[in-house]
């Protein structure tokens, strides 16, 4: 009974190792994949908000990674580290999961609700928000203006 | 007895390994080893689904809120923000506090948000900066009025994204509030958002935005997070070839006007100059740092930043 006991123990143990290993998820809009472990380093593939990626290595605040087939660097903060899912163990769960999933998917502080929030509040200045987001300084420019600066690529 | 002690010990195994599991964000692994754990008749059904209960608890209540809430929620923010203040509109100042505080972000411990980060000037004679969660960062003309080179305008981004990096700007969501939305969006009941169950989504969000501004612009953070961010400026200026005192000359100026006045913007939201000034002092000279030439920057700073 007692060898039956660790045996639960260990494998539920075995199931937190499994959790911890290494699935990442894309939290920007945009992770660039790159060549090198650098912040201008060659776009190898871009991925989009929500894609998983597989971990193959961290080397300081760079993982190297597999994307669609493609092999990369992305830093740290443009992922996460993906939360671990057992295969369900009956339909019933499967849908149950599901749901919960796309609860959370599709609702939080979402475009819907910031439309709703924008009817409600017309002083609110989104239109300026979005000016200001879209205001872009390509990659090249600033890589020359740390350069014409003398400043360090970190 | 036996039997009663060995459920006893089944039920505080699972309860250390369930733990665990919750520091891995599993509430379904914890499920499933209470299943396999009811089923050996090693813990009881009550003892199940109160290990059930706990771990569904746990990872809910700790769910931080995603890069994506974030964004919106910053854009919420900021779109407050530019209601009461006006935008100023110059392409030369724009660009380069751009570029400053973007090359900046690379240095610090978070350089990519969900969409990146933004920085734009408020026309006031305020002398304020803010940070809205997720990376846009408003500074004033009244500040960058006060700033004399690169080296102080980067203190001034770099302060700024530091509060960005640490998401002080969640911090001043009120608690009850945050698990107010996510018991909401966890409850069974929500699986397409009804007209009244999207408004009251909206009056949580409303008021998750009317906290952030009120820090921002009423209340101000707290020593330690203006310390963090004095830190993390410091910090990001060294990795990335700025002299770090930038940051301390700037807080001089800001600590001499501030003695013996009230003010607006940031004298009122940002108390104690003196005693950041102290302490950013005091790890520049403990970490020895270097002055450095900035002459070529202090250049295109004139060129760029004429008020």
């Amino acid at each position: 009974m007692v060898r039956k006991s660790w045996i639960i123990f260990f494998g539920l143990l075995m199931m937190t190792s499994a959790a911890l290993a290494a699935t990442f998820k894309i939290i920007t809009q945009e992770a660039v994949i790159r060549k090198d472990k650098r912040f201008f380093a060659p776009v190898v593939i871009r991925a989009p908000y929500g894609e998983v990626i597989q971990e193959l290595e961290r080397q300081g605040d760079w993982f190297r990674v597999i994307y669609r087939e493609k092999e990369g660097w992305v830093h740290i903060s443009a992922v996460q580290e993906q939360a671990f899912r057992v295969p369900s163990l009956t339909a019933e769960k499967a849908q149950e999961t599901s749901q919960e999933e796309v609860a959370l998917a599709g609702k939080g502080f979402t475009p819907e609700v910031e439309k709703a929030l924008r009817n409600k509040n017309p002083k609110m200045r989104y239109d300026l928000v979005d000016q200001i987001q879209d205001y872009k300084i390509a990659e090249q420019q600033l890589q020359a203006f740390i350069r014409a600066g003398s400043l360090k690529e970190p | 007895m036996r039997a009663m002690m060995n459920k006893r010990f089944f039920f505080w195994m699972f309860l250390v390994l369930g733990m665990l599991l919750l520091l891995a964000g599993c509430a379904e692994v914890v499920q499933v080893g209470t299943s396999v754990g009811e089923g050996m008749g090693r813990i009881s059904k009550e003892d199940k689904e109160r290990l059930d209960r706990m771990a569904l608890k746990g990872e809910k209540a700790a769910r931080p809120m995603t890069e994506q809430e974030e964004y919106f929620l910053g854009r919420a923010v900021a779109a407050t923000i530019l209601g009461q203040y006006r935008l100023y509109r110059n392409e030369r100042p724009t660009r380069y506090i751009n570029e400053v505080g973007q090359a900046v972000a690379l240095a610090s411990d978070r350089p990519f948000t969900y969409a990146g980060y933004h920085f734009a000037i408020l026309d006031t004679d305020e002398v304020n900066a803010l940070a809205c969660p997720g990376g846009i960062i408003f500074v004033t003309r009244g500040m960058l009025k006060k700033a004399q080179n690169e080296e102080e305008l980067a203190a001034i981004l770099g302060h700024e994204v530091g509060h960005v990096s640490h998401r002080d700007g969640l911090e001043a969501i009120q608690r009850s509030r945050w698990l107010e939305v996510v018991t909401f969006l966890g409850s069974e009941s929500v699986k397409k958002l009804s007209g009244a169950e999207l408004a009251k989504l909206v009056l949580l969000f409303e008021g998750s935005v009317n906290d952030v501004v009120k820090a921002l612009l009423v209340n101000g953070y707290s020593r330690e997070q203006e310390a963090a961010a004095d830190l993390s400026a410091l910090t990001c200026m060294h990795r990335f070839g700025y002299d770090p005192r930038g940051l301390t000359d700037f807080l001089e100026k800001l600590a001499r006007e501030q003695a013996g006045r009230t003010g607006q913007g940031i004298f009122a939201t940002h108390p104690g100059m003196a005693e950041r000034l102290t302490e950013a002092k005091s790890v520049i000279a403990g970490e020895k740092w270097p002055r450095l030439d900035h002459q070529a920057r202090d250049r295109r700073f004139r060129q760029s930043l004429n008020f």
